[in-house]
């Protein structure tokens, strides 16, 4: 990331472009703060959402709330920065992650979607269960993040200009 | 046989291709196909004419039963020896008939084999279906034939009118076929003669199906589209316009006629249409001056001839009537081609400008006028034994058999009268004409005239030729078996008929001038009813008819097809709704208290976004609901629906936001105030449907939920205590994948919505402004979609 | 079973007023309109699986109480499960309208659905009569 400017406060970057008058710098400070507990929450949600509320479609949506926050706290210029990749990139390995999940199950010589888990006894961390609903939901996660990212930037972004 | 078929069909594939190295020598390479039909079938006669027809079945369709059967008898072998044998020479023909740098060449050499093998297929299919789609490809590639030279106006509205009435009664037929296979319980062809079905359903099938063979045949009123379809290329007009296709419609009555001739409407309706069409069609012949209409309207009459034969139904007429197809087949071919070499020499096929051809192109003339000969019915060739063959089978009749022949007596007056005409038109010098200049045609083009009319001379010197096959055919007709065919009967009453016949052809013939004004003056009467413009004003009152439904059913409003779809939603299972369910008083007001409480906001709030004049009010109001029916969601026990509907709403707040900035502050005001209270009572009564809808449904169910074992299955098989994410990532984890391949094509489809027109920037990452262009607004005036538009 | 009276009515009135604006002319109220629809027929998705009850989390781990029977009151879960990617979908779909509504002020300057100009021209024009020529000639 682009070091920030000179300002006492902590800003986003690239939210210099905004005509300073219109700057907020609550706004900012607060979305500095805030983003990576948000992105946090989401992928919390993302992995205890098959034992509890959660999952890959909330999860997903909580995600983009926080590229939202960035981008209508300080205009397109920090989106970018936030967003180093096309929106393109989430939705399409989403795709192919979910894809593949069903596609192991066919390989494993079950059906395809098929689900399988696994119990790890891990040194630290006890025991950690994992089935393949996880990558599928992490699919759903990145695609419903990739289509909240698409629109910042397409109705967002590019409709400002 | 299936393999012969597929022959043709991977022929005809390679034709341009093949054609880009050969050139017009690829006609050839075409013709091997055919020749490859025909002698398979040649090896196959002995067992065919000794009764153990060749079958072959091969699994089409295992699911709806459908299969591919073929089978040659003796009709088939018939058909397989005309379509084949005329197919090669007139594939020959063509090799020296067209220049080679022809453009589209290639195609129409792929279509022409194309339309052989569809030909054969049609004649060998033992289905009904088989048979039907057999038959399609043969209108389609007239279709394409037909239209060869697609720059040509007249070609192009000739080959229209071929494809509409055809396709009209090909479509007419399949009806017929579905009622006749309906009728047997099977749609084989064999089976359904072998035991023909009774009934009501008969007859009407029958009717039907005739109506399809009466237009592949050209009969009246059907037939203008046979005239009209020479504007193809004349190797064209010999073999489908003469010798093969327009054959299909005899060959399907000649196929049907042993098992259902006896069914009541069968041969009033056929032999009324086929006299018909053997009059009609020969008086019309008697004053075309193009030699190729003239030889259009001659096969109208001899279809009708041939048509005459077949629905008679006895085994005398059949034999008689397999006889003139096999004959009718190699003179029709023969003359055609004759003409074509005509044409090619002198420019021109029109018998006013046409004088001293035979003196100068002497072996031609003798064919041709050979193949006249035969076709006017003279002794020592083809064409007399069978005329002869027909006239005794009508002769020993009841009085509808002798209206008949009197029918047929004056049809073949006519026909002997126009075959002298046309020789004299073509090949004769007449004495206030210049002489056309000739130049000789190669031998490519004679020689498949002189082998089919010299075929023609054969089997009339020597008819216990093909005596053997047209027995064979006949045989499977009731009743005692026909006399052979033979040249010599004796002094027979046929005979003398035959005789009579050719004279007083030769009076029509002689005084063609009276004949010529008499019919003029009948002209002015009968334009009234003439088939070709009745034709023309049909189509133009369907035109008339489709613009008038469409002006009417595609209003290109939105509001008013979206109020059509619902008001159809209300008035009619609304109605069931209204008339079948009753209510029970078994209703709660509510589950839970805070429901109506929520309910109530919800509902305020919907109302407010319906009138709200500001958008942004009506998107807040419409958030407002959102939070609402999280609300409730939360009350009926489901927190992953309250999650994220919540989350949603918020998001799709922003994105209204987003476009709002664009967009107007306030709606447009709009006066029409009786739109306006249709629209109101449209709502009203989706609504109201609604309500009832969901309280009849609600008392409805009588299945326990299939839900109890996703709870039994989720945490032991799945592993996970969200029933509903395990849902969603396992049980039905196929609907979440499609669901966010549904998202993934949106995202996609706003994308290029909104980013259309802006050039490079659309493939940049997010925010990369990679354009330095000048200021949006400017950019997004209409008609800058194109990405150039924008530097 | 019994049937819910508030929810059926509220049903009814999001269904009334989502058909009111739906056939409007004006994008923007058109996609509210199917935003009031779309949570209409999510409720009847919801209502149709049977009555409230607890949120259907099962076994050991899950949050809150742990039910493993619709006697003892669970909510449907299929329901909810078919619900949840309603709303998601019709999240695409109103964002899929909104970039159509985008596009249309980009292209006419504001929102409204006109009337097909294609459609209006056929209404319009009457069929020409075609002159069919008879190619035949006497001698």
């Amino acid at each position: 990331m682009r070091p920030v400017d000179s300002g006492a406060a902590p800003r986003l970057p690239g939210a210099d472009e905004i005509d300073p008058v219109r700057r907020s710098v609550v706004l900012e400070t607060v979305v500095r703060l805030v983003f990576h507990t948000v992105l946090v929450f989401s992928l919390y949600l993302l992995f205890a959402g098959h034992n509890s509320p959660g999952g890959g479609f909330v999860g997903g949506l909580v995600a983009g709330c926080a590229f939202v926050l960035r981008y209508v706290a300080a205009g397109r210029g920090a989106l970018r920065e936030a967003v180093p990749v096309d929106p393109g990139v989430p939705l399409g390995l989403g795709l192919v992650l979910a894809t593949a999940t069903g596609l192991a199950g066919l390989v494993a010589g079950g059906q395809f979607l098929e689900s399988g888990k696994v119990s790890l006894d891990l040194p630290v961390l006890g025991v950690v269960k994992a089935t393949s609903a996880l990558p599928f939901d992490t699919g759903v996660f990145l695609v419903v993040l990739g289509l909240v990212l698409g629109l910042l930037r397409s109705l967002g972004a590019e409709a400002e200009r | 046989m299936l393999a012969l078929i597929a022959a043709h069909g991977v022929l005809a594939v390679l034709a341009p291709w093949l054609f880009a190295r050969l050139g017009p020598r690829v006609f050839l390479v075409m013709a091997l196909a055919p020749a490859a039909a025909t002698a398979w079938a040649a090896s196959s006669a002995r067992d065919v004419v000794a009764g153990r027809p060749v079958e072959q079945a091969t699994a089409w369709v295992p699911g709806l039963g459908l299969t591919l059967d073929l089978r040659l008898d003796a009709l088939g072998l018939l058909m397989v020896t005309l379509v084949g044998g005329v197919g090669t020479l007139v594939l020959v023909y063509c090799a020296w008939y067209f220049p080679g740098d022809r453009q589209g060449l290639g195609r129409f050499a792929g279509v022409l084999t194309g339309f052989t093998g569809a030909m054969l297929g049609l004649v060998l299919a033992d289905d009904l279906i088989l048979l039907y789609v057999f038959w399609e490809l043969t209108s389609v590639t007239s279709y394409l034939l037909i239209g060869h030279d697609d720059e040509d106006p007249e070609s192009r509205r000739a080959a229209q009118q071929a494809l509409l009435v055809t396709a009209f009664g090909g479509l007419t037929m399949l009806a017929g076929f579905v009622l006749l296979s309906q009728a047997a319980g099977t749609s084989s062809l064999s089976a359904l003669l072998a035991d023909p079905p009774s009934g009501g359903m008969v007859p009407a099938g029958l009717v039907l199906v005739l109506v399809g063979a009466f237009t592949k045949s050209a009969q009246v009123p059907f037939h203008p589209w046979l005239p009209s379809a020479m504007a193809a290329p004349t190797p064209v007009s010999a073999y489908l316009h003469a010798a093969a296709m327009v054959k299909a419609g005899v060959y399907l009555v000649a196929r049907l006629a042993p098992a259902f001739a006896v069914v009541p409407l069968w041969r009033p309706v056929v032999l009324t249409v086929g006299l018909a069409t053997m009059l009609v069609g020969g008086w019309r012949a008697l004053r075309q001056t193009d030699l190729k209409r003239l030889l259009a309207f001659g096969t109208v009459s001899q279809l009708g001839f041939l048509m005459v034969l077949f629905g008679a139904g006895t085994a005398e007429a059949a034999l008689a009537g397999a006889a003139l197809l096999l004959a009718h087949g190699l003179f029709k071919a023969a003359l055609f081609l004759s003409v074509g070499v005509v044409d090619h020499a002198t420019g021109t096929r029109d018998m006013r400008e046409l004088s001293g051809v035979g003196r100068q192109l002497p072996l031609v003339g003798l064919a041709a006028g050979s193949a006249a000969l035969s076709m006017a019915g003279v002794p020592l060739l083809f064409g007399f034994v069978s005329k002869e063959a027909a006239y005794e089978a009508f002769l020993h009749g009841s009085t509808s058999d002798a209206i008949v022949f009197a029918g047929l007596v004056a049809g073949s007056v006519m026909t002997a009268a126009y075959s002298a005409r046309f020789v004299w038109g073509a090949f004769a010098t007449k004495n206030h004409l210049v002489r056309n200049e000739v130049h000789a045609p190669s031998p490519g083009l004679v020689l498949p005239v002189v082998l089919l009319a010299g075929a023609g001379l054969l089997l009339g010197v020597l008819p216990s030729l093909a005596d053997p096959l047209v027995q064979a055919y006949a045989a499977s007709y009731p009743g005692p078996s026909p006399e052979h065919l033979a040249l010599w009967h004796g002094p027979t009453a046929a005979l003398g008929w035959s005789l009579v016949t050719l004279a007083l052809a030769a009076l029509l013939f002689r005084s063609r001038s009276a004949v010529g004004r008499a019919q003029r003056r009948a002209t002015r009467v009968l334009s009234r009813v003439d088939a070709d413009r009745s034709f023309a004003r049909v189509l133009d009152a369907v035109e008339v008819l489709a613009r008038r439904t469409t002006a009417v059913a595609q209003s290109g409003s939105l509001p008013v097809y979206l109020g059509t779809v619902l008001a159809t939603l209300v008035v009619l299972p609304g109605l069931a709704l209204l008339l079948t369910s009753r209510v029970s008083a078994d209703l709660t007001p509510w589950d839970r208290p805070l429901q109506p409480v929520v309910g109530v906001l919800i509902a305020v709030a919907a109302v407010a976004a319906a009138r709200a004049r500001r958008r942004f009010t009506a998107v807040l109001h419409l958030g407002a609901v959102g939070y609402g029916i999280a609300v409730l969601f939360v009350l009926h026990g489901a927190p992953d629906l309250a999650l994220t509907q919540f989350l949603v709403e918020t998001l799709a707040l922003v994105i209204f936001v987003f476009v709002l900035r664009r967009l107007p502050a306030t709606f447009v005001r709009r006066p029409a105030r009786t739109s306006q209270a249709v629209r109101v009572g449209i709502a009203l009564a989706v609504g109201a449907f609604v309500t009832g809808a969901v309280l009849v449904s609600g008392q409805a169910r009588t299945a326990a939920p299939a839900s109890q074992a996703y709870l039994d299955r989720s945490l032991d098989e799945a592993g996970g205590s969200n029933v509903v994410n395990v849902v969603l990532v396992d049980f039905r984890g196929f609907d979440t994948l499609g669901e966010i391949t549904v998202l993934a094509v949106a995202a996609m489809g706003i994308a290029s919505l909104v980013l259309a027109g802006r050039g490079r920037g659309s493939k940049v990452a997010a925010g990369e402004t990679a354009l330095t262009a000048a200021g949006g607004q400017a950019t997004d005036e209409p008609g800058t979609s194109a990405p150039e538009a924008v530097r | 079973m019994t049937g819910n009276l508030t929810l059926a009515l509220l049903m009814g009135l999001l269904y009334g007023v989502g058909t009111y604006l739906l056939l409007q002319r004006t994008l923007t109220r058109v996609v509210v309109g199917l935003g009031l629809l779309a949570h209409g027929a999510n409720l009847l998705l919801l209502q149709a699986g049977g009555p409230p009850g607890v949120a259907p989390f099962v076994g050991p781990e899950g949050a809150g109480v742990v039910v493993t029977s619709f006697g003892e009151g669970t909510a449907d879960p299929l329901p909810q499960a078919m619900v949840l990617t309603a709303i998601v979908i019709s999240f695409g779909v109103t964002a899929f309208l909104l970039a159509l509504a985008f596009r249309s002020w980009v292209l006419t300057g504001d929102d409204e659905v006109r009337d097909d100009v294609e459609d209006a021209r056929v209404a319009r024009e009457r069929p020409q009569e075609q002159a069919h020529t008879d190619p035949e000639a006497e001698l």
